[in-house]
């Protein structure tokens, strides 16, 4: 192992000390993040399978219209919570709980709660998805969960959070990384937007309209404090761990940080903007929403910064790949999103394909494939064995690419035509459906690129964990046998 | 109604509490001091800086790393 | 640099803030509406046992991912020209929903005022039923798990839906909603959201939003 250390890079020591200290923490951390993988795959192909089925039931409204839980209106909220809850969040977790643990550069305690964390979340998400089939969903869109699934959710969520608080309290000593200030806030975060949305919304719900703020508030925000800093804590560590070159300014990182914990919990409202609300909360969330190009723009700029003159690297390395293209539409995602919130644009956008095109460019383009880069760097390091074909790593990458680029694409153009045909009150309403069906179609068909996608990466993450191909001969790993006695 | 009233001041209290906890300790402790190294935090010795630490598993992906790795001295 | 303590702490209280003024500030000001009195009694006008089924119904089915519930201002949107309503909607109009199906699609019309365009029950029957046969070129989904197709005994049902063209029932059988279809019509045909209120601004004449 040193040989090959002295040989790929001679200046270097071989450092023993720093490679069992890794290798101690991802070994302890193995059943825990492969669970919240694993799980978080299965679950990936079911939301898939789902969306798909939902997208076509646009263009062919009589596909599996008999049963009742296999109706429409059942199989989206499926889809979006199994995604959100089953696939997001709980990769999400895997590799926050990874990140976490490596930063804080001592061996996890208390790997119990992680692994019982996991069983239970997952309960929740099957419970929850039981719940939506059958009918117990009450439409608030981000929440369909029935209220006997979410404190399911809830008590394994708070495990994961006390881990994290425990991991952070027992660090060792010395700078508090970026990606670590991400990923405490996002675990502080989400306990407590779920813990308001559970009680105001469906335990004791409030009256009228205020569930649609306390709804988006969420909604919002979920994505913005409990993804976006998961996504960019990964981002921040993937990149320069893998160019092997710090960030370039670590001053914007930390800008951006605390200018995003500022202007992102404000936006919720612009989801609601003609809504029956009074005027400055629309207002508000619409000025937050356009602030939101400074914590945008200071990651683009660090982001590129960092990358700058090193783009080659894009083509050998998988981890790099996903994540910059994650973080790229990191950037694009919330400029968009900012535009969005611009009263008169959102008139044209409000209530169409366009705003469907958004979410997904955003959980997908940004989330998922930042997540599928942090997994391809993280599921070695655990099982000790190298990704079994490079191949159909390239093919997981370009389905999944030009599967979100053609579904955000054809969203995007027929959402802008939609819009300007129901804005139009000379226009009959049918009418918008019929423009908007083409694109529609082809929708539902980049849906079936990505769950191929999909599929390639489920075999590959099996074919992982059944250690087929070459056993894994990196500098920056270690396999297991071969940790030196301390 | 009146329960729920207290639960959000609560909430709001403890999250703000939190926060500012949370930032004077960082200030106190020299976390937003000496930003300039800071980010190197994440390599070590056996992870050093200039050493790219991911590539394709195939034989094409690894010479090229390897060759980027010589050419780029660390930092 | 030596000003960034300074900064953060400007930045966290502002933070807190969003709680303050989305959820806090809405659920004081907003959540504890009353009901206006009209010459035509309370508006809105609390909803009947068998319409709160329906609003169940009407969200166990997800009838929100397509159909809004929300008529935006005239100075901001067209809603008012298109029909949606007579006037914007406010947070009055919400107070007897739990929840209230605001909605972000319109794939399908916004429902806020669909008694007022579609008064007819036994249209809404045929349309869950079989959306196509009233609304050709329509892509809302069949509910036809939400009727009965039962043999015709010696005469036909009093509430027997008529249902014409290729999705008619065999010859001897007919369609009869259960339970949940009637609840959910009741509810569909409780959304009447043209009467004047105070906060909404003047209705532009009293037979608008037909």
């Amino acid at each position: 192992m040193s040989d090959l250390l002295q040989s790929l890079n001679p200046g270097t020591p071989p450092d023993a000390r720093s490679y069992v200290e890794r290798a101690e923490i991802d070994a302890s951390l193995r059943a825990p993040v492969l669970l919240f993988f694993g799980t978080g795959v299965a679950w990936l192909l079911l939301g898939s399978l789902l969306g798909v089925l939902a997208a076509f039931k646009m263009s062919f409204p009589h596909l599996l219209d008999s049963a009742d839980w296999l109706t429409f209106g059942r199989v989206r909220p499926a889809h979006l919570n199994i995604m959100v809850y089953g696939w997001a969040s709980a990769v999400g977790i895997g590799v926050g709980i990874w990140l976490m643990a490596r930063l804080c550069r001592v061996a996890p305690r208390h790997r119990g709660l992680l692994i019982g964390a996991g069983i239970a979340w997952n309960l929740g998400v099957l419970a929850g998805t039981i719940g939506i089939l059958a009918g117990q969903s009450r439409s608030i869109e981000w929440l369909e969960f029935p209220g006997w699934a979410t404190p399911i959710l809830f008590v394994a969520y708070a495990l994961i959070g006390v881990w994290g608080v425990i991991m952070f309290r027992f660090r060792r000593p010395g700078h508090v990384y970026v990606s670590q200030w991400y990923l405490l806030a996002a675990f502080l975060w989400f306990p407590w937007l779920y813990a308001t949305a559970n009680t105001l919304l469906i335990w004791q719900p409030v009256q009228g309209s205020v569930v649609g703020a306390v709804n988006w508030w969420y909604g919002h925000n979920v994505l913005g404090l409990w993804f976006t800093p998961i996504g960019l804590a990964s981002a921040y560590y993937m990149i320069p761990k893998v160019l092997g070159r710090p960030i370039h300014s670590y001053y914007l990182s930390i800008l951006g940080f605390w200018s995003l914990a500022l202007f992102y919990s404000w936006n919720g409202m612009h989801h609601l903007i003609g809504g029956p609300f009074p005027a400055w909360m629309i207002s508000a969330s619409v000025v937050a929403s356009v602030m939101m190009f400074i914590p945008v723009i200071t990651v683009a700029i660090n982001h590129h910064a960092t990358m700058r003159g090193h783009f080659h690297y894009l083509k050998w390395s998988p981890t790099l790949r996903f994540t910059v293209v994650g973080a790229m539409t990191y950037t694009i995602v919330s400029l968009q999103g900012s535009l969005m919130a611009i009263p008169s644009l959102n008139n044209l956008t409000h209530f169409t394909d366009y705003t469907i095109g958004h979410a997904h460019l955003g959980l997908y383009g940004f989330f998922t494939m930042t997540m599928f880069g942090a997994m391809y760097y993280i599921v070695p390091r655990l099982v000790g064995w190298e990704w079994p074909s490079a191949a159909m790593i390239r093919w997981h990458f370009w389905l999944a690419a030009s599967g979100v680029a053609l579904m955000v694409g054809s969203l995007t153009l027929g959402g802008f035509l939609q819009g300007l045909e129901l804005n139009d009150p000379q226009v009959a309403f049918l009418t918008s459906l019929k423009t908007v069906a083409p694109f529609r179609f082809v929708r539902a068909c980049s849906g079936i690129l990505l769950s191929a996608a999909h599929l390639v990466f489920a075999v590959l993450f099996i074919r992982m964990l059944l250690r087929q191909g070459g056993p894994r001969a990196e500098a920056t790993l270690l396999s297991p046998p071969e940790i030196p006695a301390v | 109604m009146e329960a729920g009233v207290i639960l959000l001041l609560l909430g709001l209290g403890l999250l703000s509490g939190s926060a500012l906890l949370a930032f004077f300790w960082a200030v106190n402790d020299g976390q937003l001091e000496n930003l300039e190294q800071a980010p190197e935090v994440i390599f070590d010795a056996s992870e050093p800086m200039g050493e790219p630490g991911d590539c394709f598993p195939d034989a094409r992906s690894r010479e090229a790393r390897a060759r980027a790795s010589s050419n780029d001295s660390p930092r | 640099m030596n000003k960034l303590p300074l900064l953060f702490v400007g930045i966290l209280l502002v933070f807190s803030t969003s709680w303050i003024g989305l959820v806090a500030y809405p659920y004081l000001k907003l959540g504890r509406l009353a009901p206006e009195a009209s010459r035509d009694g309370l508006v809105p006008p609390p909803l009947t046992a068998s319409a709160i089924g329906g609003e169940r119904v009407y969200a166990a089915n997800g009838c929100i991912y397509c159909h809004s519930q929300q008529v935006r201002p005239a100075w901001l949107s067209t809603d008012i020209e298109k029909g949606w309503g007579p006037r914007q909607t406010v947070a009055r109009d919400y107070i007897r929903e739990s929840p209230p199906f605001l909605g972000t699609m319109r794939t399908g019309p916004d429902l806020t005022n669909i008694d007022v365009r579609r008064p007819d029950r036994v249209w809404h029957y045929q349309h869950l039923y079989e959306p196509g046969t009233v609304t050709p070129g329509s892509i809302m989904p069949s509910f036809r798990f939400l009727f009965k197709v039962q043999p015709i005994k010696d005469r036909p049902s009093f509430e027997a839906v008529a249902v014409h063209g290729p999705h008619a029932p065999p010859r001897g059988y007919e369609v009869v909603p259960t339970q949940d279809a009637r609840d959910l019509v009741a509810y569909l045909l409780s959304l009447k959201h043209n009467y004047p209120l105070p906060e909404a601004g003047d209705p532009p004449a009293a037979d608008a939003g037909k």
